[in-house]
């Protein structure tokens, strides 16, 4: 082992320039040069307890960011600031509801963080502002936590309202008049961390807000609305569709940039026929080492839980001989926030010079700047590689961030193609508050709240056949004038704003028979595969089995094992074209796109050792068969002459393998927020499709945008499996086979047809 | 046009700041519901005011009403009592006091969402006790509903059941609906008999539920009576059909209610007042804590007396328990220890290990008889360390108690 010598980024890197073991694994070395801070003065009218307490803290002028972002807010207009990591966002909102407050002690405001956890960060920080500004303004976090004792208290006197969107949603909204003097006085709304809201998730959140700016309607205010986000695409046009409002954007950030090196590096191949590389956890090991015994500070990001664990036990080798060292530490989703404290704390003085995280941290969770970043595998999408980027750099010194491609095929083209991440646009976060089965949920939590008169709309919305069709299912009634709900039901409390599904599955841990407890939810859908009777199920890196799924109730009783296999199920899925919106013909392909019905049966499970993936059993799932609406794009094409269907099947498969991997190279999803699904023999034309649909009921807007967006996706999967280096297929490209044959070539003709016949 | 209108059309010409011109808004009076005439067939009156329509029923009965026990009359008997014996409660109603006892009827549990559809106002007058149902007479006409109520206009003391929880927070949230256009809600004096049933017939009755009150207390017995949680849907069911034939049921179902209110306060005056001892010993001994509680030494001994008195040692084990505590209060420690070995025989769980722990203490810092002190401390041990009240953590804590006192005691002993 070499001797630990602290150094610089810059001196390490130089020694790296000669290491040709390291060198010969760093695909792309790129350099992006520092740039200097963009300073305004403060505005003439901000209140001198604000510059007071200000100066204090260091500030003698704002960034132009912020002074843009103050300058629009006194001009009573919306604006979404899109400000990079440790850029002063806070302050965007900060001194505009400040001044208010100041201007007029009745004001107040509401914050809307994602995540109870953030909201309590940021307490602690604007509370420390308003201790050195000496003024009196009242600023709470208000969710479950909250004790009953204060909640009186916040209703009434608070200024500042830091809540989530889940609370606003089932404990304030429903309870608007015992909010009345926030509703009346209500100036400001914040929502932080902007580019949170999408999928499924933005889509229910875009509808609270329209619930929300309803009630404020009813109490004669008008808020403005003042949103943070990190880059990506359609800042604007996302923070328009959630507030349904009009929207300045604020897109260049004043704060300074530290010079940063992007490293690109590939572990080596180990196998050269399949493609296998050397696992990156293993690659981020060892170059995490390197870092630690050279004295710089680093955060190290993993994608799951488990694999954080596993980089934690790993490096923590490296001090077991030190006493009480807690220089290397694990940092997951779910910490309480004095364990948080206790390692932000670290940080900043040194004493943690590792931090192993998912991407819990992506969001604004303050832990001050490191030196170093690496990522185990491309977070998904640019928009938080770059937020993890930002994680390394202090102001004045150097970064370095290291980016460590898994196999999978979105990896490898990420590492091929460096350009992709640090030049291209990043991704669109998109949302969907069209999606009939969300806004009708809300459409009667709106009903709920407030009743709708003849003439009403919601939102964007007409509604007044909706509301009519709610009066059929009884829970509406119509007087002369307006629909009132009339119903003992909460709707509240029957929709869950993270998931499309109405009804989730618990899951509850008895593996002590007189300390039951629940450990988690998830949604139905994905319970089929992952919570049927005997699976593994793991969470937080403990094994579980599932012992009895009580599908009527939702509930799955789990009980911890320890074993040396995980389970797989297989799902039968059965597309049925409910309707065709949008279609393209062409000589023998058609692309199409519609609403689909989609029969899930889950069949069987497999029980698969670790490590040598031989299957030691299996065993029939069951659960009766889901049904669910959405919304899909789907291509046909013809069989290519002298194929047999077997041969077709192959090809689909590792077509539709490819294709889902490239997907979110151009939208900002999840993988598993869309699929895809061969058909050999399609139901509707009895042709060869391949169906991508929304995985959520309802869709909410991914498979639609994959319809304008068809042709670069299949040129980009073309050109990474033609140039995948392996020889037959891999996990890269095509997904792992079974033997040796024409598969990857069959691939390509298949994708090639569809191709040529669409351009 | 006056000057005042000129200058208010000026001032909109201006078109600065819109937002800053907060108008009132006008009034519009609802549409009656089609269905009047077939709820009035059903037996409801219709009232129109400013706001609306709405139905209403009327009930007068006389003071000699007999309820279950008693006549509604011996209410007016109660407040004599209360004044006679000058003794100082929350539950006091002064004779000057106007009172009004009062029970809703929502359409569900919680949230705006919630309307009130019936407002039960049962009022003691001289000659007799008039009840006043206002029903709403669909949601569109609730700022007339809430205007009938009157509580706008007077401050009374209002008496309900659970009302200070459910159904007052539920009109306070109605009214802010309402705000733009009524006068203001009122504050009124609230005596819910949830509450006080709760303190008085702990441990005696199983739940607290009005109609079980009714049946064990106060000797009246429900026939066709609808069940509470019916009452929703009963009530979306007229408005949607026009037809209010079972909405009667939930106004008999109200009525009953605020009837068992009067008789509830009676009965319950009378166990706070007089020592006659018809209840069983635990209802007295509720009530001796309860006058401690309030910091009533003299009255809560008197009747924790009476219960070790008049019941077998068996009844009065926890009359024994408090007793002793306010013996040990006032240092009268001989009688703190008789009053606590007694409570030893009876009690068990939680209480039988307090009493353990007070034993103890008396025995090791007043007497100073150690041996009988390390005696109970032994037991207490003994009892902790086997007993499946306590979560882990709370008996670890427990155990580490007792053995910190049994360890003390042993060296005071010299062992």
């Amino acid at each position: 082992m070499v001797l630990s010598k602290k150094r610089t980024i810059d001196e390490l890197l130089q020694e790296w320039q000669y290491d040709e073991e390291l060198k010969q694994n760093i695909i792309h070395w790129q350099t992006l040069e520092a740039k200097p801070a963009h300073y305004s003065p403060f505005p003439q009218s901000l209140h001198p307890s604000i510059q007071k307490a200000l100066e204090a803290r260091g500030i003698g002028q704002l960034y132009t960011h912020q002074r843009e972002a103050f300058d629009f807010a006194q001009e009573g207009k919306s604006f979404t600031a899109v400000t990079p990591t440790a850029s002063g966002k806070s302050l965007c909102y900060h001194l505009p509801v400040l001044q208010k407050i100041l201007e007029d002690p009745s004001s107040r405001a509401i914050y809307l963080f994602p995540t109870k956890a953030l909201a309590q960060d940021q307490k602690a920080d604007l509370n420390e502002l308003i201790e050195l500004m000496g003024e009196e303004i009242l600023s709470y976090t208000y969710d479950g936590d909250t004790a009953p004792a204060i909640r009186q208290k916040i209703r009434k006197a608070g200024h500042i309202v830091m809540t989530n969107p889940d609370m606003l949603h089932s404990g304030i909204l429903p309870h608007h008049t015992k909010w009345v003097s926030l509703f009346e006085n209500l100036k400001y709304i914040v929502i932080d961390e902007l580019h949170t809201y999408k999928g499924v998730f933005g889509s229910h959140v875009a509808h609270v807000i329209r619930r929300l700016k309803r009630i404020c309607a009813f109490y004669g205010s008008d808020p403005i609305f003042i949103c943070t986000s990190a880059t990506i695409k359609n800042p604007k046009e996302l923070a328009e569709k959630l507030t349904n409002s009009k929207h300045e954007l604020i897109a260049n950030s004043g704060a300074p940039v530290g010079k940063k090196t992007f490293l690109f590096y590939n572990p080596p191949i180990i196998h050269p026929t399949f493609g296998v590389r050397r696992s990156s956890i293993l690659e981020v090991r060892d170059l995490a080492t390197r870092l630690y015994e050279a004295g710089i500070q680093s955060i190290v990001f993993a994608k799951s839980r488990v694999r954080v664990e596993m980089l934690v036990t790993y490096l923590k080798s490296l001090t077991k001989n030190k006493i009480k060292d807690e220089s290397i530490r694990g940092y997951r989703g779910g910490y309480l926030p004095t364990e948080r404290r206790a390692i932000e704390k670290g940080l900043r003085n040194g004493t943690i010079q590792v931090v192993v995280s998912t991407n819990a941290l992506e969001l604004g969770v303050d832990i001050g700047q490191l030196q170093a970043c690496i990522m185990t595998g491309y977070p998904g999408n640019i928009a938080s590689a770059w937020q993890q980027a930002g994680r390394a750099g202090r102001r004045q010194d150097s970064a370095l961030i290291i980016y460590v491609a898994n196999s999978t095929a979105l990896d490898q083209y990420v590492v091929q193609n460096p350009n992709y991440l640090l030049g291209s646009s990043p991704e669109e976060a998109l949302i969907n508050p069209e999606n009939i089965l969300i806004l009708m949920d809300h459409l009667k939590c709106a009903a709920f709240e407030l009743p709708f008169s003849m003439t009403d709309g919601y939102g964007e919305f007409e509604v007044q056949q909706l509301l009519e069709f709610l009066q059929d299912e009884g829970v509406l009634v119509k007087t002369s004038s307006q629909w009132y709900w009339m119903s003992e039901r909460f709707p509240a409390h029957e929709i869950s704003l993270r998931s499309a599904s109405q009804e989730n599955v618990v899951i509850i841990d008895q593996s002590i028979p007189a300390g039951t407890k629940v450990i988690g939810e998830m949604d139905t859908y994905s319970a089929m595969t992952l919570l049927h009777e005997e699976a593994i199920y793991l969470h937080q890196g403990t094994q579980f089995q599932v012992e009895k799924l009580d599908w009527e109730e939702k509930k799955a009783y789990v009980r911890e094992v320890d074993v040396d296999y995980f389970t797989d199920a297989n799902l039968a899925v059965e597309l049925k074209v409910l309707n065709e919106d949008k279609s393209a013909k062409y000589k023998t392909a058609t692309v199409s796109y519609g609403d689909i019905s989609l029969l899930a049966i889950p069949t069987i499970f497999k029980k698969i050792r670790f490590q040598t993936h031989e299957n030691i059993g299996s065993g029939k799932i069951h659960i009766p068969p889901l049904e669910m609406h959405t919304n899909a794009t789907w291509m046909s094409f013809d069989l290519p002459e002298n194929w047999s269907e077997e041969m077709l099947t192959d090809a689909l498969t590792g077509a539709a393998y490819a294709i889902s991997s490239f997907i979110p190279l151009y939208l900002q999803c999840d993988r598993n927020d869309l699929t895809v699904v061969p058909q050999v023999k399609s139901v509707h034309n009895e042709k060869p499709t391949l169906f991508v649909y929304d995985s959520y009921p309802g869709g909410i807007g991914l498979s639609e945008r994959v319809y304008d967006i068809l042709v670069p996706i299949l040129e980009q999967t073309i050109k990474h499996v033609r140039n995948c280096p392996c020889q037959t297929g891999c996990p890269s490209c095509i997904g792992a086979q079974d033997s040796l044959n024409e598969s990857k070539n069959k691939v390509l003709k298949v994708l090639s047809i569809l191709l040529s016949e669409i351009e | 046009m006056s000057y005042e209108n000129k200058v208010m059309q000026l001032k909109q010409m201006l078109g600065k700041k819109k937002t800053d011109v907060k108008e009132k808004p006008v009034f519009q009076k609802p549409d009656k519901p089609v269905y009047i005439a077939k709820w009035q067939e059903a037996g409801l009156a219709v009232v129109e005011n400013d706001f609306g329509v709405l139905f209403k029923r009327q009930v007068e009965y006389p003071l000699q009403y007999k309820h279950g026990h008693y006549e509604l009359g011996l209410f007016y008997k109660a407040l004599e009592k209360w004044q006679s014996t000058g003794a100082e409660h929350p539950y006091l109603i002064d004779i000057d006091e106007e009172v009004l006892f009062f029970d809703t009827e929502t359409t569900g549990l919680k949230g705006v969402g919630t309307n009130i559809f019936l407002l039960g106002l049962l009022e003691p007058t001289d000659k007799s006790f008039i009840l006043n149902q206002y029903v709403l007479a669909d949601p569109s006409n609730e700022a007339a509903l809430l205007f009938e109520s009157k509580f706008w206009q007077h401050s009374k003391t209002v008496v309900s059941y659970n009302g200070k929880s459910f159904d007052w927070p539920q009109l306070e949230t109605r009214w802010t609906l309402n705000q733009q256009f009524l006068p203001k809600l009122r504050v009124q004096k609230q005596i819910d008999l949830l509450h006080s049933s709760k303190r008085i017939w702990k441990n005696n009755l199983e739940r607290m539920k009005l109609t079980q009150v009714e049946e064990e207390k106060l000797g009246f017995k429900r026939k066709g009576d609808i069940p509470g949680f019916l009452a929703p849907i009963i009530y979306a069911d007229a408005v949607k059909s026009g037809d209010a034939t079972n909405l009667m049921k939930v106004l008999y179902h109200n009525e009953w209610d605020l009837l068992s209110l009067v008789t509830l306060y009676i009965h319950s005056t009378n166990l706070l007042l007089e020592n006659d001892l018809k209840e069983a010993a635990t209802t007295y001994t509720n009530i001796g804590k309860w006058y401690g509680d309030l910091k009533q030494q003299q009255q809560s001994k008197q009747i924790l007396v009476n219960v070790t008195n008049e019941f077998d040692d068996e009844e009065a084990g926890l009359a024994y328990y408090f007793l002793a505590f306010q013996h040990k209060r006032n240092r009268r420690y001989e009688e703190a220890r008789h009053s606590f070995e007694k409570a030893l025989k009876v009690l068990k769980s939680r209480e039988k290990l307090k009493v353990l722990e007070q034993l103890a203490i008396l025995h090791e810092h007043h007497f100073k008889e150690f041996k009988q002190a390390l005696f109970y401390a032994e037991e207490g041990l003994r009892i902790t360390s086997s007993s499946t009240l306590f979560k882990k953590d709370q008996q670890v804590k427990k155990l580490e108690e007792w053995k910190k006192r049994y360890t003390r005691i042993e060296k005071k002993l010299g062992k």
